[in-house]
């Protein structure tokens, strides 16, 4: 079955629409701008060729980002060749996990309690800073943190691919997540409870 | 292990160890014993559940419903 013209004309231009984001991700992900536009182009010629695939049994955000993670996974086994990790970048900073806790283990602050961002303007605001603070990761850091988290791959897959030890794998995820963890806690909730009170 | 009794900073460490690793049982129950009586390696644990739940539905939808269907 061939969609409409106009069902096809709507889905090109919610597809456009969602676009910018998408490649933001992906660069991300990537730290690469062309990479990431052929990706998302991938993703988009994919969902456009077989518009009956999209059957409404999701949103269609969530569908093309379904399929955007599978080309993104490929374009990293495609290149991971030439992308062989450096381990310097972040293996000597142990000052992201000293800085957290006194000389007896005991964390230095109480941790702020997160709510959930309410509501969909409150959650487009905190995607805003989430993103800014994955742009400030370094890049090794957020490549495998974003591998890990959004890309959802098992750490077993992310160490070969990147010829990581799983100790070493494990190690930068927490950095990342620490490091997350203190922008948001700064950028975002640091500010939502000031504001609210 | 670093003593009898897990210290926040080796919690916090099998919190995030845990999100990528299936933890000894050693190890679940030294963190678990840990977080019942620990408020700030309980908060870090509720943080790291929001931070990976955001990333998994990232990117997030547009705040206006109808933004989607925009050019």
């Amino acid at each position: 079955m061939t969609a409409a013209p106009t069902d096809m004309n709507d889905l090109h231009r919610q597809l456009d629409a969602l676009r910018p984001q998408l490649v933001r991700f992906a660069q991300l992900q990537l730290r690469n701008q062309a990479q990431a536009e052929d990706a998302v182009q991938d993703a988009l010629i994919a969902v456009l060729e077989k518009p009956e695939r999209f059957a409404g049994q999701s949103t269609l955000r969530t569908y093309v980002t379904g399929i955007l993670k599978f080309k993104i996974i490929d374009t990293l086994r495609a290149c991971s060749r030439e992308r062989q990790i450096e381990g310097a970048e972040d293996q000597s900073d142990d000052d992201v996990i000293d800085a957290l806790f006194k000389a007896d283990g005991h964390t230095q602050e109480m941790p702020r309690q997160w709510g959930d961002p309410d509501g969909a303007l409150e959650q487009k605001d905190f995607f805003r800073i989430l993103e800014v603070c994955l742009e400030k990761l370094p890049a090794n850091t957020a490549r495998v943190f974003m591998m890990r988290e959004w890309l959802e791959l098992e750490t077993e897959e992310i160490c070969k691919e990147l010829t990581m030890t799983s100790a070493n794998c494990w190690v930068v995820l927490y950095r990342a997540r620490l490091r997350l963890r203190e922008c948001l806690d700064l950028n975002w909730f640091g500010l939502a409870r000031s504001n609210k009170g | 292990m670093d003593g009898i009794k897990p210290t926040c900073r080796e919690v916090h460490r099998l919190v995030s160890e845990g999100m990528d690793r299936e933890l000894s049982l050693v190890e679940r129950t030294r963190m678990r014993l840990h977080l019942v009586v620990c408020g700030a390696c309980t908060r870090f644990d509720a943080q790291m559940g929001l931070l990976r739940r955001a990333m998994r539905s990232a990117p997030p939808p547009p705040a206006d419903p109808g933004d989607e269907a925009q050019p």
